[in-house]
């Protein structure tokens, strides 16, 4: 179906690493590590983000209004 | 223990166009949701289904605090060359899920789901649907300029919900639902809150300064009310069960915040559907709080874990310690842990620990956490105090689930969050519903059905036959035995009416 094709052509561009933590089987007890490691001060992927963050309009919330939702 | 588990996520979106300022919020959320699908709107939702003024405690109310602003945005609809089917431009999905302009803001509601990583997964797939609408959408406008915020706040005092349902026993008595959930749900958001700079109230707007744990603990105004939009409650008391009356209630939360953390959400709907199932063996909790109201916006304005709230019964908490006599009664409580809820406590467990020892290492699993890393470490780069408006941008774009400018997409993209689903759960879950609940039946007549349905909505579908109108009555399935046989059916049958007969007549 066209609308598929289309559909999954627009999604697979999304970037997306897997870190997977499986919901059911691979349970850690408190103090153990899972997940990210501590975050690095001075790695290149900080640098990254904070390009990302200086990039970002000040004034933009400023400008973003919504009606009242629920 | 709950006879049948059911849960499910509706989220309401914020939309912004960045070309123009005088663009209609109205219209901009319609499109979004029209640019999902091609074609008409033949699916429309049956309304029938939906009863905001019905009460838990057991009356109706005349009118919802919202009702004559609702009644106002009416008469300013009406002016617009759009019917109100089309203005809602209200869709089921073939996943099963709910996606229409709910008045200004394009909301996803999410399947029934049975399993957390189902919720999850859908929850997620929500976020690409619309991602896809809107770059449908910016297609046609010829530039980036639908901006789409997985968020709770404008930072002008308006709010807009991200609602946790789950399905309950009526033989649960709502007293006892209320007793139970309050100390669980006011510290909830030390797991589940998405955090924000500033304070803000429907009436003063926004104060910026200082960073919170919660988006919506500033919205909270009561304990227990029928409404959403006005006077918002902890506990919402609408009784809507949208399944038999006599057997369900459904726990419509409108408290929480949205998650973009995938580990947050699973640990959210996880840790109530645990305590929902304490509650129904019989858990009471030793403490009430003294003023949950105010307990929740203390708890909020302290991501540094250390206020302590007063309880009814005298003395003080810490939000902390609220949440581990839950998961340390949960223990004792329940005679049946599966594998979910062992994942669910051990899981609890650690990030309590953490949260009380160590909170960066929850950075890409909790929000707040997550949240005010980040612009800690913004602040201290750019030499700027909490103050600066600033903040309150990048607040915003932590949000934004454009994968380009999105903070949480950019610490993802990174691999620095912790997902629950795989990237072909998420792609699954875009197109099909979970297999062993109704939504997943939903879907499927969507899918086989889509142009013989005249109506449609959670509690069932109502199709146009050769020999007359159908009605294919979901209210009733609800566990996985009655659903399997029910999706055998519906995949056997060539048209609706072989479908309903199949289901009607024993074989």
């Amino acid at each position: 179906m066209k609308q598929t094709n289309q559909f999954t052509q627009l999604v697979g561009s999304l970037d997306r690493k897997e870190r997977p933590v499986d919901p059911i089987s691979k349970p850690s007890g408190p103090g153990e590590e899972s997940g990210p490691k501590r975050p690095e001060t001075d790695s290149p992927s900080r640098d990254n983000l904070m390009k990302r963050m200086r990039k970002v309009d000040p004034k933009q919330a400023e400008k973003y209004r919504q009606r009242t939702g629920e | 223990m709950n006879p049948v588990r059911l849960f499910g996520i509706e989220t309401e979106y914020g939309i912004a166009r960045e070309d123009s300022e005088t663009a209609d919020p109205v219209v901009e959320s319609m499109e979004l949701v029209r640019a999902y699908l091609d074609g008409h709107f033949t699916r429309r939702w049956d309304y029938r289904g939906e009863h905001p003024h019905e009460d838990q405690r057991g009356f109706r109310v005349k009118e919802l605090a919202q009702d004559k602003e609702e009644d106002l945005f009416a008469e300013q609809d009406a002016h617009r060359p759009f019917s109100f089917h089309e203005m809602k431009s209200d869709l089921v999905l073939p996943n099963g899920a709910r996606f229409y302009n709910d008045h200004t803001h394009p909301e996803y509601s999410t399947p029934e789901c049975r399993t957390l990583k189902d919720i999850v997964a859908h929850d997620r797939a929500g976020e690409r649907i619309l991602w896809v609408a809107a770059q449908r959408r910016n297609e046609v406008l010829g530039g980036r300029v639908v901006q789409l915020y997985k968020n709770n706040t404008d930072f002008h005092g308006h709010s807009y919900g991200c609602h946790d349902n789950y399905l309950v026993s009526r033989s649960i008595n709502f007293e006892s639902l209320v007793r139970g959930l309050l100390p669980f749900l006011v510290s909830r958001q030390l797991i589940a809150g998405a955090g924000k700079v500033g304070r803000e109230t429907q009436e003063k707007g926004f104060t910026p300064g200082g960073f919170q744990i919660s988006q919506r603990a500033d919205f909270m105004e009561t304990e227990l009310s029928v409404d959403t939009m006005h006077n918002r409650p902890i506990l919402n008391t609408r009784d809507e069960p949208h399944a038999t009356r006599e057997h369900y209630r459904r726990l419509h939360l409108i408290l929480g915040d949205a998650n973009m953390c995938e580990y947050a959400t699973a640990l959210k709907v996880g840790t109530t559907r645990v305590v929902l199932d304490m509650i129904a063996e019989g858990f009471v909790p030793s403490f009430d709080l003294a003023s949950p109201v105010e307990a929740i916006q203390d708890l909020s304005l302290d991501p540094d874990l250390k206020v302590l709230v007063k309880r009814k019964q005298g003395g003080n908490i810490l939000g902390l310690d609220i949440q581990r006599d839950y998961v340390q009664q949960a223990r004792k409580v329940l005679s049946d842990i599966d594998e979910e809820t062992e994942w669910i406590l051990q899981e609890w467990e650690q990030v309590l620990h953490q949260l009380e020892h160590d909170p960066l290492q929850l950075v890409g699993k909790i929000d707040w956490v997550t949240k005010r890393w980040l612009l800690e470490s913004f602040v201290q780069d750019e030499g700027i105090g909490w103050d600066d408006p600033w903040l309150a941008s990048l607040d915003l774009e932590y949000h934004n689930i454009d994968p380009e400018r999105g903070l949480f997409c950019g610490l993802e993209a990174e691999g620095r969050t912790t997902s629950i689903s795989q990237e072909n759960d998420i792609h699954e879950a875009m197109k099909h519903g979970p297999l062993d609940t109704r939504g997943g039946l939903r879907g499927l007549c969507v899918q086989r059905f889509g142009e013989d349905i005249s109506s449609i909505q959670w509690e069932g579908v109502h199709f146009n036959g050769e020999k007359g109108k159908l009605h294919f009555d979901l209210l009733d399935h609800l566990d996985p035995t009655s659903v399997a046989h029910c999706r055998a059916m519906l995949m056997d049958a060539k048209t609706p009416q072989d479908m309903i007969e199949s289901m009607t007549v024993p074989k």
